[in-house]
């Protein structure tokens, strides 16, 4: 809990306006008269006042954040955005490789319990101007309309307060936009007024064998929808983009811009109409005035600290972040929901390896789905998934194959020589919010003193069945293409759900709109506040989301 | 080609050199532990030494300096095993405890066993109930999961493991054309 401090007049802490019970407050009061313990320490500098009130303040530049911020500037509305990583030169800087691409990803330690503790760092988390898109596999399935009624058509589970119909025209925008490449037609789902901008990416060698297993399973595929350039493509704020070239390394950041993250689709846009971009942010706290709005924020940019006033606060520091600064600063708390309904997609991997070469890094890594397994008709859970070919990089699948098989000395040097024989399919799935599975703080400081969050995770038996299903379709589907040695690694991707959104304050943190229930002018815009998994990936759903939650700021505050 | 052709040519980008290179040349160099006891370290060696046993090169990849340089600079990959204490704890305990199943097994100390017994002390660690009071305490499962994860993508990480599974992604310039199955490039060969 940050230090009880009165920073300036009409400014008080995060703390204060919560202690209700008159006697507890005299004590605080007794322990804030006494002198200081014994042991002198360093007084830390006061925090400097703030030289300046902008309208609105981002925290966080990922998917959530950079379409907001742009739409924001655009209006014309002074806005600043606080990112804790740096700004990078993808050209110069990016390595194809995975060890020296480790600046990506949030690697401040994140502690995780339960019966299936959630991998982070590179499975899930980033940092820097563009957070985890900068290493996001740009999958861009739109979700089903009835992934967002899951408890409408189940009984389990929660449903959002928005339709398919409120969010399609910004996935159309966003799709249009940022540049996705995909099929037109595309196979599921209702269709659409506007095909994908460009052709879908060529398929590579794991995805050749998926259309070969599946065809013979009467499983239906299709090229998958990708954020990534098929052609080149000239985009607003930025100039022309180049195309893909093909080197697969999407999760370890693109080269050449190819792939659409977001510090090269809506951060220029937002550069380019007056935002203030200010990378190596880190927030510590979130002040509020005395009627409990957001009056400022305290963050260390380059060992300094700054206060910047604002009017509005956007927090979109993704689903573990979001939380943590909402609990730090006991805001937004009333509903009892932050850190609560923690979700991760099962996605369940199946390993084969084939006669044929595949060198499986070549090639985007997501080149072709299946929606078929999206309401299976034998199905005994909740909800459904799709399945995708996988193509690996060599790192991360050695260490998947040593947390996996448990392989070590002679036979792991063995079965990793056969590296570019190796193809992967997975499965995407939803995942239902349980009581069991949260975030909290932990006792446990990390090195920037702050406690480090918990991320508690067991899949239960929803999760549990959906696996044992997934897991015989795609090794039908390997065996049909093929496949030899065929093994399964259980993994849970992208951290959903923690603050969030509701029709009510009673069991929720944001309204449809994205503002928080609790105080007025703070809005929150990440995966925290999806209210149910979905059966897609997350990231083409948050940018929707964003650009709705800024027009809807925009209408609400003219 | 292999990762010494493939350096030298236009195909590797300046970054990507920079890396791959500053990994070979850091091969065969002295290295000083900076965190683990001295003895501790020689015994993080042994085990990586079956973990990866290495005996058709006369320099093996080096894997246990990037533990003791990683525990030393305190740098995380992002999560732990909430099971598990901090990552030095982790290891000063899991390696002790590694001693301690030697003890066991041989009554003698891990580095001074036959390669036959330290294959054995360690399947003795990846079983369900290793010997040793520090099990009581540290998952077993866990620690040897993490230890064998770390050190195997140090190992993947390498241009000779690289050449040694046939990986030249890293030679990526100007682009790849041919991603189908049984479609390579010349430079792939």
């Amino acid at each position: 809990m940050p230090d009880e401090e009165i920073a300036e007049e009409g400014v008080i802490s995060p703390a204060a306006p919560t202690v209700q019970d008159p006697l507890l407050r005299d004590l605080l009061a007794e322990n804030e008269t006494r002198p200081a313990a014994e042991t002198p320490q360093e007084k830390p500098l006061p925090v400097p006042k703030a030289a300046e009130t902008v309208d609105c303040i981002v925290i966080g530049l990922g998917a959530g954040g950079a379409p907001l911020l742009a739409r924001l500037a655009q209006a014309g509305l002074k806005v600043v955005a606080l990112e804790a990583g740096p700004w990078h030169n993808p050209e110069k800087d990016f390595a194809t490789d995975e060890k020296a691409q480790d600046f990506l990803f949030w690697n401040d330690e994140r502690l995780a319990a339960g019966a299936d503790p959630l991998a982070m760092g590179k499975n899930n988390s980033g940092t820097g101007v563009g957070g985890s898109t900068l290493h996001y596999t740009a999958y861009t399935p739109r979700p089903l309309p009835d992934d967002l009624h899951i408890k409408r058509d189940f009984g389990q589970g929660e449903d959002w307060p928005l339709t398919y119909e409120d969010l399609a025209p910004y996935y159309e925008e966003v799709e249009q936009f940022i540049g996705v490449s995909g099929p037109s037609p595309y196979p599921w789902g209702p269709s659409r007024p506007k095909g994908y901008p460009m052709a879908a990416l060529p398929l590579n060698s794991a995805a050749q064998l998926m259309v070969r297993g599946a065809e013979k399973l009467g499983i239906k595929t299709s090229p998958a929808p990708n954020a990534a350039l098929s052609a080149r493509y000239y985009q607003e704020g930025v100039g022309w983009r180049e195309a893909c070239t093909n080197r697969g390394f999407c999760q370890a950041g693109c080269s050449n811009g190819a792939k659409s993250s977001m510090d090269v689709t809506f951060i220029p846009l937002a550069v380019k109409h007056g935002a203030d971009i200010r990378p190596n942010s880190y927030v510590t706290e979130i002040e509020r005035n005395a009627k409990g709005e957001v009056a400022a924020v305290v963050y260390t940019q380059n060992g300094e600290t700054h206060r910047l006033a604002c009017k509005n606060l956007f927090l979109c520091a993704g689903s573990v972040e979001t939380p943590r600064l909402l609990l730090l600063n006991e805001l937004a708390l009333t509903s009892g929901q932050v850190g609560r309904n923690l979700m991760a997609h099962p996605g369940l991997q199946v390993w084969g390896t084939f006669p044929e070469e595949v060198r499986p890094t070549k090639g985007i890594p997501g080149s072709l789905i299946s929606q078929d397994t999206h309401r299976p008709k034998n199905a005994d859970f909740v909800g459904g998934y799709l399945l995708q070919s996988i193509g690996v990089m060599p790192v991360t699948f050695s260490g998947q194959v040593a947390r996996g098989r448990k392989l070590w000395g002679q036979p792991l040097r063995d079965y990793m020589r056969q590296f570019n024989h190796i193809a992967g399919i997975n499965i995407l799935g939803d995942c239902l919010p349980h009581a069991d599975n949260y975030l909290e703080l932990s006792d446990e400081k990390d090195g920037r003193q702050v406690p480090k969050p918990r991320l508690h995770f067991t899949a239960q038996e929803n999760e549990q069945r959906m696996n044992v299903h997934a897991e015989k379709i795609m090794r039908d589907i390997w065996a049909a293409a093929g496949a030899t040695d065929i093994w399964a690694f259980q993994r849970y991707a992208h951290v959903i759900g923690t603050a969030r959104m509701g029709l009510s304050g009673d069991d929720a943190v944001v309204d449809r709109n994205g503002r928080a229930f609790d105080v007025p002018n703070l809005y929150i815009c990440d995966n925290s506040v999806f209210p149910s998994a979905l059966s897609v990936n997350p990231a083409l759903t948050i940018m929707a989301l964003s650009l709705r939650t800024a027009d809807k700021f925009l209408e609400n505050n003219k | 080609m292999t990762s010494q052709e493939l350096l030298a040519s236009a195909h590797v980008s300046a970054a990507t050199r920079a890396a791959l290179e500053q990994r070979l040349a850091d091969t065969g160099a002295a290295y000083e532990p900076q965190l683990l006891a001295p003895e501790t370290y020689r015994l993080l060696e042994a085990v990586a030494a079956r973990l990866f046993p290495q005996p058709e090169r006369p320099v093996p990849i080096p894997l246990a300096p990037a533990i003791d340089q990683r525990l030393a600079e305190g740098r995380a990959d992002g999560w732990r095993y909430d099971a598990l204490p901090p990552d030095r704890e982790a290891y000063r305990l899991g390696l002790g405890g590694i001693q301690e199943i030697a003890h066991s097994l041989f009554r003698a100390d891990f580095e001074t066993l036959a390669p036959g017994q330290q294959d054995a002390v360690i399947e003795a660690l990846a079983s369900p109930t290793p010997p040793g009071k520090t099990w009581e305490t540290l998952n077993a499962g866990r620690f040897f999961e993490e230890m064998l994860a770390e050190l195997t993508e140090t190992y993947y990480a390498h241009p000779w493991a690289q050449d040694e599974i046939g990986y030249t992604g890293y030679a990526d310039l100007p682009a790849w054309t041919k991603i189908g199955l049984n479609e390579k490039e010349p430079r792939e060969a």
